[in-house]
């Protein structure tokens, strides 16, 4: 029986040092991060570096890694301070920077030797020999383009053996990332340091003006015009990211909730281990795709991957109904003897309530919340305060780290 | 000293640039470059070579395309077709092309330019250690950047000084995928066709789009005119300047070109005045096609004024 050992690897984003262990609870092999300097997320929640030794402790704690996002197209004057910035993680023990800007690329390789360096998708290499040019500059791996299909992963592979990592999951940008500006000239804001307004998702008038005469609307049935791609989710296309010889799957969103980080950390954790582990029986299995419908914001296609996107690719007309989650709450502990949750609350829930837990490894249960304490054991109705602590009978198994939800 | 560079939209109007005193021809094929005014096939540029060079004239080929692996492999061949015809340099915009001529070897000069991504001194100076003769400057470098970072260049930095900004580049056909979902199902979005864009509440501005192969184009607000601004430019050390009629009238645009060529004589005999800057200027605004604004893009823009 066919057995897939050197797995791709499972990548997903860390806004915080909370999402962060809670990506690499759910499954994932690494995480992305950002610092407080050099990133495309000025908004994310960078790590210092003191939250990076954290994270970087307790990813090898679990055998796992954590990656710096580097990514802004430095200006003038904005390397400053760069080299210093580079060697401190590589000390920390980052296992990789991910760059963009050639002079950063120049810099983390000149002046801080030792600290891998992956190309962003902000570079968009979408060819072979732009691989090797950076394989060429020492550089371990490339993030491929979102531009890039299947075939053309197979293909390049036939000419480089330089680590490929892509994105499988999240949102994307309408044009070649890094190749925009349309943030700089409209909101004045830096699409390529941080600042981007995502302006490709405003409504639009589209006009044809004729040699003569007036400008005319071009836009039909009250139906604006935009820019704005759907998100992705290669879900069920697992095997063929596999075979095509990605070596990393990306999941985007530094900005996401740890609803998000953890659903589909889990998600993409469990498909990947099960085809890996049995390629020739693998089944796609239903309730994946279900649990990502849970947390997606948009709806969902396959990018280039197979094909240029077209109309259905990105969001026109009435957006299609799809189920709403909201996160509850995180287990805290279990009283297996009395069969109680200790939970911390994120958002208002109570007795009557519909709940769903859920916790890595793709463990489920569904149960009503029939009662409610405080931790005092006073009976509650409702868990309306941010963070408060209370206890609740359930019907299976829990353990601290498993997450609740519940539809809206 | 001054080097002006002018895109050509035909070989009529090729010769007209030259004539008015145009150093240096910008073409090439939509295939392999990004957004120019006609795509010039293999014999119509050895054509155009062969000419440019009878004038004594430079003529610089874009190669500038985002390429996918269906092109780079390609890429050689057209290369090597290039450097055979003695063209005097060309663009490259995809680090996978600096790979194809090093390792081929290819007597090829290239200019960097990956349009809005070239913002640095030191990225520019990467590009130079990696063979390059020269670098386009992206438009949203403000000349508040420009003093800083023009005295640190190892190769000249080329700037766009009229004519079109780029701000955006998809892979997708967005015109056609709008009109697929309206079901107005309309056969061509190609930049003859004049679309553009509006801002929501923004009826005023005017953002040109279009189709090619090489995907949705979106443009600035205004085009570039930076007559005002050259003496500026010149003391920096720039003198590489570009002027781009990709939506020009092709005879204006020849016009515009006489501008140009009149201000760099003005600026190498020391002739130039603040009057004969304004009145040039205001000669570029009147060739300029009727809806379309002219303004000095980031130029003035205060680099602390950008988040």
């Amino acid at each position: 029986m066919r057995v897939i050992t050197d797995k791709p690897e499972v990548l997903a984003p860390a806004g915080t040092l909370e999402k962060l262990k809670v990506a690499i609870d759910y499954g994932a092999d690494a995480v992305y991060i950002g610092g407080d300097a050099y990133g495309l997320r000025s908004r994310a929640g960078n790590f210092s570096f003191d939250q990076m030794r954290e994270g970087v402790a307790y990813a090898q704690a679990h055998q796992a890694k954590v990656y710096v996002a580097a990514n802004i197209v430095a200006h003038e004057g904005d390397t400053a301070g760069a080299g210093e910035f580079f060697r401190t993680l590589r000390d920390l023990g980052i296992s990789a920077v991910i760059v963009s800007d050639p002079s950063l690329i120049e810099i983390a390789i000149t002046e801080a030797p030792g600290l891998p360096v992956h190309l962003s998708t902000q570079a968009s290499a979408t060819n072979y020999e732009t691989l090797n040019f950076w394989q060429a500059e020492g550089l371990e791996r490339v993030v491929l383009a979102r531009e890039v299909g299947i075939e053309e992963i197979k293909e390049m592979r036939r000419h480089t053996d330089v680590q490929i990592e892509a994105f499988i999951h999240g949102a994307m940008c309408i044009g070649y990332s890094g190749r925009c500006v349309l943030s700089n000239h409209m909101s004045m804001r830096d699409a390529n340091r941080g600042g981007c307004a995502q302006n490709c998702r405003w409504k639009y008038d589209l006009f044809e003006m004729p040699a003569n005469g007036e400008k005319q609307s071009q836009v039909e049935n009250g139906e604006a015009f935009s820019m704005s791609a759907v998100d992705m989710a290669m879900i069920e296309h697992i095997p063929d990211l596999v075979e095509a010889g990605v070596n990393s799957f990306k999941i985007e969103g530094r900005m996401k909730s740890i609803h998000y980080v953890s659903t589909v950390a889990n998600v993409y954790r469990q498909a990947v281990d099960s085809y890996c582990a049995d390629p020739e029986h693998y089944v796609l299995k239903r309730e994946w795709v279900d649990e990502l419908w849970k947390v997606a914001q948009r709806e969902m296609s396959t990018g280039f991957y197979y094909g240029t996107p077209t109309a259905d690719d990105e969001l026109f007309g009435k957006r299609r109904k799809r189920p709403q989650y909201g996160f509850v709450g995180e287990v805290l502990d279990y009283d297996a003897e009395h069969k109680v949750a200790l939970v911390q609350q994120r958002n208002n829930f109570g007795v009557g309530d519909k709940i769903e837990f859920y916790g890595p490894n793709f463990t489920h249960t569904e149960q009503v919340v029939e009662r409610l304490w405080d931790q005092d054991n006073d009976i509650l109705y409702r868990a309306p305060d941010a963070m408060m602590i209370c206890k609740l009978p359930v019907v299976q198994p829990v353990k601290a780290g498993d997450m609740i939800r519940k539809q809206r | 000293m001054i080097n002006l560079i002018a895109t050509a939209a035909s070989q009529k109007q090729a010769q007209q640039l030259l004539a008015a005193g145009i150093d240096t021809l910008y073409i090439g094929e939509d295939y392999f470059g990004l957004r120019l005014p006609h795509s010039f096939e293999r014999t119509e540029l050895a054509e155009m070579v062969k000419l440019t060079h009878q004038a004594g004239k430079k003529i610089t080929v874009a190669v500038n395309a985002l390429m996918h692996n269906e092109r780079i492999s390609q890429v050689k061949d057209y290369l090597q077709f290039l450097a055979d015809l003695k063209v005097d340099q060309v663009t490259v915009g995809d680090p996978g092309v600096v790979y194809v001529i090093q390792q081929a070897k290819l007597p090829l000069k290239f200019v960097y330019d990956s349009e809005v991504l070239m913002t640095s001194s030191r990225q520019i100076n990467f590009w130079a250690q990696h063979g390059a003769s020269g670098a386009v400057l992206a438009r949203e470098v403000p000349y508040g950047e420009l003093t800083t970072l023009t005295p640190e260049l190892q190769i000249p930095a080329e700037m766009q000084v009229y004519g079109a900004t780029c701000i955006h580049q998809s892979g997708r056909p967005l015109v056609h995928n709008y009109f697929n979902f309206v079901q107005e199902h309309q056969d061509r979005a190609d930049r003859q066709r004049g679309l553009f864009v509006s801002a929501p509440h923004k009826p005023e501005t005017h953002y040109s789009i279009y189709e090619d192969i090489n995907g949705t184009h979106l443009f600035a607000n205004n085009d570039l005119n930076l007559m005002t601004k050259l003496p500026e430019l010149l003391a920096l050390g720039l003198t590489d300047w570009k002027l781009d009629g990709l939506f020009a009238g092709e005879t204006e645009f020849v016009a515009i070109a006489q501008q140009f060529v009149q201000a760099k004589q003005a600026l190498t005999n020391d002739k130039w005045t603040a009057e004969l800057a304004a009145d040039l200027s205001m000669q570029v605004a009147a060739q300029q096609p009727a809806n379309r604004g002219l303004d000095t893009g980031f130029y003035d823009i205060d680099p602390s004024e950008v988040q």
